[in-house]
C-alpha cells in the first residue's frame, strides 16, 4: 500500500500543509487496540475548524487504548495526484490509510458534502457500499446535525449515532473493543448486533422501508428484534460534567475558524421555524461560568491563540454574558487575547457586547433580521421588529460604526414579491437611520440572501422549496431594487439550493444517484466552483429520480417521512402546529421566558433546561444553590414542570438567596 | 533585549509556507509564556521577526528568530520554554541575547551550506568538474512577476565549488552559497543552471533540498557562527 506523499506532490498542490500533519497538540498513538479516524467530508480548513470533531479528538485520545485520528478530503489537485500514484488516504497522526482503522466516523455537517464521503472511503481503500464490506474492512459510522436523515447514506454507511457523542461514541468504542478482543465473533453482523443496542445507534441496514404508489413512505420497519421502532438521539444531561478539550490541535495555516472556540452552551429555544440546528440541539443547556473560564485559561495556555470566540446557537442569549464577558477581557486583556462572538441579536444589549468585545476596529456589524416583511418574521418566528432593528443599528452607529450587514432568506414559505422587496426598503431605512444619527450620507449596508431549503424537523418540513427559476426570479427583483449607492447584494446561485433540498428531505432511493454522481465525478457538491447542476440533473434522471419529488411537492398532514425512526425527541404535532401557527403569522413565545410550548424534547429525555441566570458571577453568591441536575440526581424529577423551570433563583440583579 | 533563535525547519514540516511557519513560532512564543514586548496601539502585535524567507519544502537547520522582550530572562531558560512549546519538526539550537539596537541579523549573513539530495543516479563527476573549473556561469531568471524581464546572474559569484557524492539510487550535491547585502540565489536554481549548461537531467521536482547552515564571513574570508550560545535540550 503505497502512503508516502512525494516531495514533487505536495510541490505541486495547493497550500500543502493540508497534508502532511504534525500540528502542535496533535496526538500520536503508535500502539492503540482500536483506531478510529474521525474524517470530515470537506478540505482541512474546513474540517479543522468543527468544534466536534476537536471535542470527539480530545476525549477519545483519552481512552487507554484507543485513538482517534483525523483525515480531510484532499482538494481536486492532490485527487488527482495520489490517483494517479495509486496512493491511499491516510490519517494525519500515524498515517494508517482508512482501512487500516477500525472505524471510519464522518460527520454529516452538509447535505452537500455527502459525495465526498463516498470518495474519501474510496480513497482510503475502504469498499464505498456497506454492504460489500469485508470482515476486515473498518466500520462506518455518522453523526452531526444532517444525522437525523442519514436515509440517501443507508447504503453507505454501518451505522450512525443520533445526538451528542461524548457518552455514546465511548459506548461504541468499548462495545468494539470488546468484539475485537474476543476475536470479533459473528463477524461484522454481530457487532453491529451488539452496537444497536446502545442508546442512539442506528443501523440502517436493520431496518426495512417499503413506500406507496406514488414514492412516499409506507413504513419503516425493523427486520430485526434487536433493533427499536425508533432511535431517539442521545444528550449530555450536564455539559458541566463531561469533558472539554483543553489543548485543541493548532494548526500551521489559517483555517475557518482560527480560534480558540468556548462552547457557552448548546441548544436554543427562541424556536425559528426555519431553523434545524434550533430543534435539532434542544434542550438549551448552559455552561457554568466559572467551568468556561478554567476552560478559557486552559485554552489559551496550550494553544497560544490569540482570540477566544465564545460559540453556540446564540450566544447573547447566554444567561451570564454580561458579567462573563467581563471577566474574560479583564482576565486577557494584558496577555492580548480578544473575546469575540460569532453572532449579534438583535438589540441594543448585542451592540453594548460588540462595543465591549471589539474595542475599537468598527469595522462592520452584522445582523440576521432573516426576512424583509414583519409579516414574514412572524412566520418564522424571527421575533424581531423592525423598531428592534432600527433600534440595535441606531445604538451601532451612535457608537461608531459605519457599516452594517444583514442576512436574510428569500423563498421562505408563503412569501410574496412584497415581502422580498421589503428587503431592499429595511436597507434602505438603516441607511436613513445613520443619516438620522449621524448627520453623513455613506452607510455601507451589505444585504446577503441566501435561498431558503425546508429541512426535517423544523416546522417548515411540510412546506414546498422554491423553484430554481424563481428563485432566480426573486433575485432579479433584489438586484434592480438594491441599485442604490451604498447598498450591495449577496446572493448565491440557486442550483446548489435545490441539491441541498434533495439530500434533505430525500429517501432511501437517492442512495444509487449518490453513487452514480460519484463515479460520474461530482465531489465537493458545497464548492461553487466545483459543482456541476446540469450532472447532478442528468444522474437523478437516470436514477430515475424527480427533484421535483422532494423539493417542490406539498407533503400532506399524514404523510410518512423517511426520517421518523429517527428522533431528535420534537413531536410531530408540536412541529405541526408552529407549522399551521406560521401560516397564520402567530408567535411562539421562548421557553425559557417560562411557558412550555410542549415541544416534547425535556420530557422525551428527561433533561431538563439548564440556564444560570441570577447566578452572579462571583463564588459567594454560589452558596446554597442547587441545579436542576443535582435536583434530577435526587430523584426529584418533575419532568414537565422541572423541564421548564429555572435553577430557582432570583432574575439577574436579584440576590442568590 | 532581545533573544535570537537559532531553529530548524525539519522533514516533518518543511511545507507550510514561510508566513505558517512565523505564525506557529509566534503562538510558541505565547505558549512558552516569554515576556514579549508588544506595539502600541489598539492592535498589538507581538515584536519578533524571522530572518529570511525559507522556500516551501525546503527543509532548514538555520532559521534565525528575534524577539524582542519587555523584561530580561535567562536566554538557556528561554530557549527550553520555547522548546516545548514547538511542534515535532522545529528545534531550538542556539541562543543569545543581544541589545535592542544590535543590527538586523540577517545583515551580518555571509554564506550558506546546502545539501541536495536527487533520486538520479547518471554521472554528474564531468559536469561538477566543469562548473568547479569555469570561470562564470551564467544563468538566466525570469523575474517572478514580470514576465519579460530576465535577469543574468553568474552563478559562480555565489557558489564557487560544488561536491558531489554518488550512492546505489541517490546523488547527494554539497555546497556553500554566498549571501551579500543585495541577496543570495537560490538552491533550486543552481540544479537548473547544471541541467541547461551542462545537458543533464536531473529531476529538479524531486530535488531534497537543506539548509545546513547559515554564517558570518569576516574580511579574511572566515566563517563564524550566528550565534555564540549552543542550546542543547535537558
Amino acid at each position: 500500500m503505497n502512503k508516502e506523499l512525494a516531495i514533487n506532490m505536495l510541490a505541486a498542490v495547493k497550500k500543502p500543509a493540508r497534508y502532511t500533519g504534525g500540528e502542535f497538540g496533535s496526538i500520536f498513538k503508535e500502539e492503540a487496540e482500536v483506531r478510529i479516524a474521525l474524517a470530515f467530508p470537506d478540505v482541512y480548513e474546513v474540517g479543522m475548524s468543527y468544534l466536534g470533531f476537536k471535542i470527539l479528538y480530545h476525549l477519545v485520545n483519552k481512552m487507554e487504548g484507543i485513538a482517534a485520528e483525523r483525515a480531510y478530503a484532499p482538494w481536486i489537485d492532490m485527487e488527482q495526484l495520489m490517483r494517479e500514484r495509486n496512493i491511499v488516504l491516510t490519517t494525519l497522526e500515524t498515517k494508517k490509510a482508512l482501512c487500516e482503522c477500525d472505524l471510519v466516523g464522518f460527520t454529516l455537517q452538509y447535505e452537500l458534502s455527502y459525495t465526498n464521503i463516498l470518495n474519501m472511503l474510496d480513497l482510503g481503500g475502504v469498499s464505498v457500499l456497506a454492504a460489500e464490506r469485508g470482515d476486515e474492512e473498518p466500520f462506518v459510522v455518522v453523526g452531526g446535525p444532517c444525522v437525523f436523515n442519514p436515509e440517501p447514506l443507508a447504503d453507505v454507511i454501518d451505522f450512525a449515532i443520533l445526538g451528542e457523542g461524548e457518552e455514546a461514541l465511548p459506548e461504541v468504542l468499548t462495545c468494539y473493543r470488546n468484539w475485537k478482543r474476543e476475536g470479533k465473533p459473528g463477524g461484522r453482523q454481530e457487532f453491529l448486533h451488539r452496537a444497536v443496542r446502545i442508546p442512539g445507534v442506528y443501523v440502517p441496514s436493520f431496518y426495512d422501508v417499503t413506500y406507496n404508489e406514488d414514492f412516499t413512505i409506507k413504513a419503516v420497519t425493523p427486520n430485526t428484534p434487536d433493533a427499536p421502532a425508533t432511535v431517539t438521539k442521545r444528550v449530555v444531561a450536564d455539559l458541566n460534567n463531561v469533558d472539554f478539550p483543553t489543548a485543541p490541535v493548532v494548526p500551521f495555516g489559517e483555517i475557518v475558524h482560527d480560534r480558540i472556540m468556548l462552547e457557552m452552551f448548546r441548544g436554543c429555544s427562541r424556536g425559528c421555524r426555519f431553523c434545524h440546528a434550533g430543534m435539532v440541539y434542544r434542550p438549551v443547556r448552559e455552561r457554568r461560568p466559572e467551568v468556561l473560564r478554567e476552560l478559557a485559561h486552559k485554552q489559551v495556555d496550550n494553544t497560544g491563540y490569540e482570540e477566544i470566540s465564545l460559540v453556540s446557537l446564540s450566544t447573547a442569549d447566554y444567561s451570564c454574558l454580561g458579567p462573563f464577558l467581563d471577566t474574560m477581557i479583564a482576565d486577557f486583556k494584558d496577555r492580548k487575547v480578544s473575546v469575540s462572538l460569532p453572532s449579534l441579536r438583535i438589540d441594543a444589549f448585542s451592540v453594548d457586547v460588540a462595543k465591549k468585545v471589539q474595542a475599537v476596529r468598527k469595522s462592520g456589524l452584522t445582523f440576521a433580521p432573516e426576512a424583509g416583511s414583519q409579516r414574514m418574521r412572524d412566520v418564522i418566528n424571527k421575533g424581531v421588529t423592525e423598531e428592534d432593528l432600527l433600534h440595535a443599528v441606531s445604538a451601532a452607529f451612535a457608537n461608531g460604526w459605519k457599516k452594517v450587514k444583514l442576512y436574510f432568506m428569500i423563498g421562505l414559505p408563503g412569501e410574496t414579491d412584497e415581502d422580498v422587496l421589503a428587503i431592499a426598503r429595511l436597507a434602505k431605512k438603516v441607511q436613513w437611520k445613520f443619516k438620522e444619527i449621524t448627520g453623513k450620507g455613506g452607510c455601507q449596508v451589505t444585504i446577503s440572501a441566501s435561498s431558503f431549503v425546508p429541512k426535517p424537523y423544523t416546522a417548515f418540513q411540510w412546506a414546498p422549496q422554491d423553484t430554481l427559476e424563481e428563485i432566480r426570479r426573486k433575485q432579479g427583483l433584489l438586484i434592480e431594487a438594491t441599485r442604490v449607492k451604498n447598498i450591495t447584494f449577496q446572493y448565491h446561485d440557486g442550483k446548489t439550493s435545490i441539491m441541498e433540498g434533495v439530500f434533505a428531505r430525500g429517501d432511501r432511493r437517492l442512495g444509487k444517484a449518490l453513487y452514480l454522481a460519484w463515479q460520474r465525478g461530482q465531489r465537493f457538491d458545497g464548492w461553487a466552483d466545483v459543482f456541476d447542476f446540469e450532472r447532478w440533473q442528468q444522474v437523478l434522471q437516470d436514477c430515475g429520480l424527480d427533484p421535483d419529488f422532494y423539493n417542490h411537492r406539498v407533503r400532506g398532514d399524514q404523510e410518512v417521512f423517511p426520517w421518523e425512526h429517527l428522533q431528535p425527541a420534537v413531536n410531530r404535532a408540536f412541529l405541526a402546529s408552529e407549522y399551521k401557527k406560521a401560516k397564520q403569522g402567530l408567535l411562539t413565545a421562548d421557553c425559557r421566558q417560562g411557558h412550555c410550548n410542549g415541544c416534547g424534547v425535556c420530557q422525551r429525555l428527561g433533561v431538563p433546561v439548564m440556564d444560570w441566570s441570577g447566578r452572579a458571577y462571583d463564588a459567594s453568591k454560589e452558596k446554597g444553590f442547587v441545579s436542576l441536575a443535582e435536583k434530577m440526581a435526587d430523584g426529584d424529577n418533575q419532568g414537565y414542570s422541572a423541564a421548564t423551570q429555572r435553577p430557582g433563583l432570583p432574575k439577574e440583579g436579584g440576590e442568590a438567596e | 533585549m532581545k533573544l535570537r533563535f537559532q531553529i530548524t525547519k525539519e522533514k516533518e514540516i518543511r511545507f507550510i509556507s514561510h508566513l505558517e511557519y512565523v505564525r506557529t513560532i509566534g503562538r510558541a512564543i505565547r505558549r512558552a509564556k516569554l515576556p514579549a514586548a508588544y506595539s502600541q496601539g489598539f492592535n498589538p502585535h507581538m515584536k519578533y521577526s524571522l530572518a529570511s524567507a525559507l522556500g516551501v519544502g525546503v527543509v532548514s537547520y538555520a532559521e534565525f528568530v528575534e524577539l524582542e522582550l519587555t523584561e530580561p530572562v535567562h536566554p538557556l531558560e528561554a530557549a527550553e520554554a520555547l522548546q516545548k512549546a514547538l511542534p515535532r519538526g522545529i528545534r531550538v539550537l542556539a541562543v543569545d541575547a543581544v541589545d535592542n539596537s544590535a543590527p538586523a541579523l540577517m545583515s551580518v549573513a555571509g554564506g550558506a551550506e546546502y545539501r541536495v539530495t536527487l533520486p538520479w543516479t547518471g554521472d554528474i563527476a564531468p559536469a561538477v568538474e566543469a562548473f568547479n573549473r569555469a570561470e562564470a556561469v551564467f544563468f538566466e531568471k525570469q523575474a517572478p512577476k514580470a514576465k519579460e524581464k530576465v535577469r543574468r546572474i553568474d552563478v559562480k559569484f555565489y557558489i564557487s565549488e560544488l561536491s558531489a557524492v554518488q550512492r546505489e539510487k541517490e546523488t547527494e550535491l554539497h555546497f556553500h552559497c554566498r549571501i551579500t547585502r543585495d541577496g543570495s540565489m537560490k538552491a533550486v536554481d543552481l540544479l537548473n543552471t547544471l541541467n541547461e549548461q551542462y545537458g543533464l537531467q536531473l529531476p529538479v521536482e524531486k530535488a531534497d533540498i537543506e539548509r545546513m547552515d547559515l554564517y558570518r564571513v569576516d574580511e579574511m574570508g572566515n566563517k563564524w557562527p550566528m550565534l555564540d550560545t549552543l542550546f542543547e535540550q535537558g
